[in-house]
């Protein structure tokens, strides 16, 4: 279901840790929720991002939904293929649909997400 | 000897020769001075040939989405802009024919040539010929319009360098265009020029593009122009504009902006605003009082300081729009035969032809609150509205702003599909004094988008049916 080895952020996000960067993506729940993507906005490079600050937001074809950054720190790459394809998220949201990729200024953020089990217990407890 | 009441109206635009049809039509002799081609700025370098051009657009942006109609289109499709600006010529060929031909109908009478003051009911004429006529009235009105701003900055010379008046003639479409100014005009430019494939950048100076609109609506109109590749620069001016390459006529401008950052576009048009006309009318002759920004001043009867002299439409500055003007025209005109009509602002609609369209009437969110009217606030998305998604036109919203204590619907905004034309429903219950449940009660039929009007007034009694339960 959630992979493993991903932190998630209570916002839907999930972030795949390299090092001092962060992969940031919506979670399959979230893409299932939101419905098809046809956009998405996102911060420029080099933008320096803080946790749980607006930073962009997908276009659904039932809605619109800003992202938060699930932690702070500079964008060093954002997902250029989604400009023309923003159906990659919803076809592949841990995979192709990566969003960007954060250089942390503050890994200790990590702590505050939750891992696969605890991110599927709040989905459950939202569903209610 | 006539009896007639003598109008004479300079500039025959939309406040003049409306006017000048309205004084006929009330039975006065009525003659019009114009020293350009009748119509004005509307219709011959404004609304009306950016709407033709912006058509165009529409119609090349369908064509390229055949695939998603499940429509085959096999070969190139590609836009020839010298081809659309002939369409948009001959329009408006067509409509100055008709504006000389209801002249005739009503017996107004068209005197060619540049107007000017010499005396409180005389006006002096130079005909491009040279010729020189007096023509005597009983009343004077003035409506000469305004003209795009100029400022020494920019080394305008029509073809790289351009206003809004000299862009409607290029021809040729540039790799880019740099757009100095994001208001309305600069927004429409770049919705045109980046759906027909232009690299668009506007670059403008106050925080946001659009400053003049709801905020909301400014900034789902910048990521539709974002989404359209059109790069936008706020909270910066132009400093310097050179030419990169002085030998080479058509090689690109080095344009320097107050951050520093240089870009180099091939085109550039500046619309940073509009300067009034009330320089080449002689007023000091006569007298009549101006304003800081040039505008000629007039009371609620559109009268001037001058008994028997009246002014319409931009001269007098307020919203340059060509109803307003044509609106003022009726006023002055039956003012000048026996009327004590007064001009009334609460209600003026206006849209704004980008892609998707804005169309606006009444008070913005922020200018509610500055006023200190407690109010509530509906929206509804056209992407909840089955018509929209039949259209495949699913970006916009319609927002309603209403006061709380009464009810009454006092701004609505839309942008979306068809926005200009769906804002007269909220124009028309405004003007009555209708609460937002009364519009929301009012059978809205289906499938139309209309319907969006509807739910967003529900929405401001929190029960839109089309919109999820917020948390």
């Amino acid at each position: 279901m959630n992979p493993e080895g991903l932190k998630y952020h209570t916002d839907h996000s999930w972030v795949k840790i390299e090092g001092k960067k962060a992969v940031v993506g919506i979670t399959d729940y979230a893409q299932g929720e939101l419905g098809d993507i046809v956009y998405i906005e996102m911060p420029e490079k080099d933008a320096v991002v803080s946790g749980n600050q607006e930073i962009g937001e997908l276009e659904s074809t039932k809605t619109t939904s800003p992202i938060l950054a699930p932690v702070s720190g500079k964008v060093i790459e954002i997902n250029e293929e989604l400009k023309d394809s923003p159906e990659l998220i919803n076809k592949d949201p841990y995979g192709k649909g990566w969003i960007l990729k954060i250089e942390m200024s503050n890994p200790k953020e990590i702590d505050q997400l939750m891992d696969a089990k605890g991110y599927e217990a709040f989905v459950k407890e939202g569903e209610k | 000897m006539s009896s007639r009441r003598r109008i004479a109206i300079i500039g025959a635009g939309p406040g003049g020769y409306v006017a000048a049809l309205r004084g006929a039509q009330l039975g006065a002799k009525v003659a019009v001075i114009e020293d350009r081609e009748v119509g004005g700025t509307c219709l011959n370098r404004g609304c009306i040939p950016s709407k033709a051009m912006i058509s165009c657009v529409e119609v090349l942006e369908k064509v390229k989405k055949g695939e998603e109609f499940g429509i085959n289109i096999s070969g190139e499709v590609s836009p020839d802009l010298s081809r659309i600006i002939d369409r948009k010529n001959k329009i408006v060929g067509t409509l100055v024919r008709g504006i000389h031909s209801l002249f005739k109908s009503w017996g107004v009478e068209l005197i060619e040539g540049m107007g000017s003051l010499t005396d409180r009911h005389q006006i002096k004429v130079v005909t491009k010929a040279g010729e020189e006529k007096v023509i005597e009235a009983d009343s004077i009105i003035l409506a000469t319009g305004s003209r795009p701003a100029k400022i020494p900055i920019f080394p305008f010379d029509g073809k790289r360098v351009m206003t809004s008046d000299d862009v409607l003639d290029m021809r040729d479409l540039p790799s880019t265009l740099l757009i100095v100014g994001g208001g309305v005009i600069g927004c429409e430019f770049a919705s045109i020029y980046s759906g027909l494939g232009v690299d668009v950048t506007i670059v403008e100076l106050l925080p946001r593009i659009l400053a003049t609109e709801d905020e909301e609506i400014g900034s789902l109109l910048e990521r539709e122009l974002k989404k359209r590749n059109v790069k936008i620069i706020t909270g910066i001016k132009v400093d310097k504009v050179q030419m990169s390459n002085d030998k080479d006529q058509m090689s690109k401008l080095n344009v320097t902006l107050s951050d520093g950052r240089v870009i180099a576009s091939d085109r550039i048009l500046v619309s940073i605003g509009r300067e009034l006309c009330s320089d080449g009318l002689n007023l000091d002759k006569v007298g009549v009082a101006i304003g800081k920004r040039g505008e000629v001043l007039v009371n609620e009867w559109m009268e001037t300081n001058i008994p028997g002299i009246f002014a319409i439409g931009d001269l007098v500055g307020g919203m340059l729009l060509a109803h307003k003007a044509s609106a003022e025209g009726k006023v002055a005109v039956a003012n000048c035969i026996d009327g004590e009509e007064a001009m009334n602002y609460n209600i003026v609609p206006a849209g704004i032809f980008t892609l998707p369209e804005i169309g606006t009437v009444g008070l913005k969110e922020s200018e509610a609150k500055e006023k200190g009217i407690g109010i509530k606030v509906g929206r509804f998305n056209f992407r909840g509205l089955g018509k929209a998604h039949a259209m495949g036109e699913i970006s916009g919203m319609v927002k309603v702003i209403s006061d709380e204590k009464t009810k009454k619907v006092v701004g609505v905004h839309i942008i979306g599909p068809h926005a200009t034309d769906l804002i007269h429903e909220a124009a028309v219950a405004m003007k009555i004094g209708a609460t937002y449940d009364q519009i929301a009660d009012t059978i809205h039929a289906h499938p139309t988008l209309s319907e969006a009007v509807m739910e967003a007034m529900e929405d401001t009694g929190g029960i839109s049916i089309h919109t999820p339960k917020k948390s």
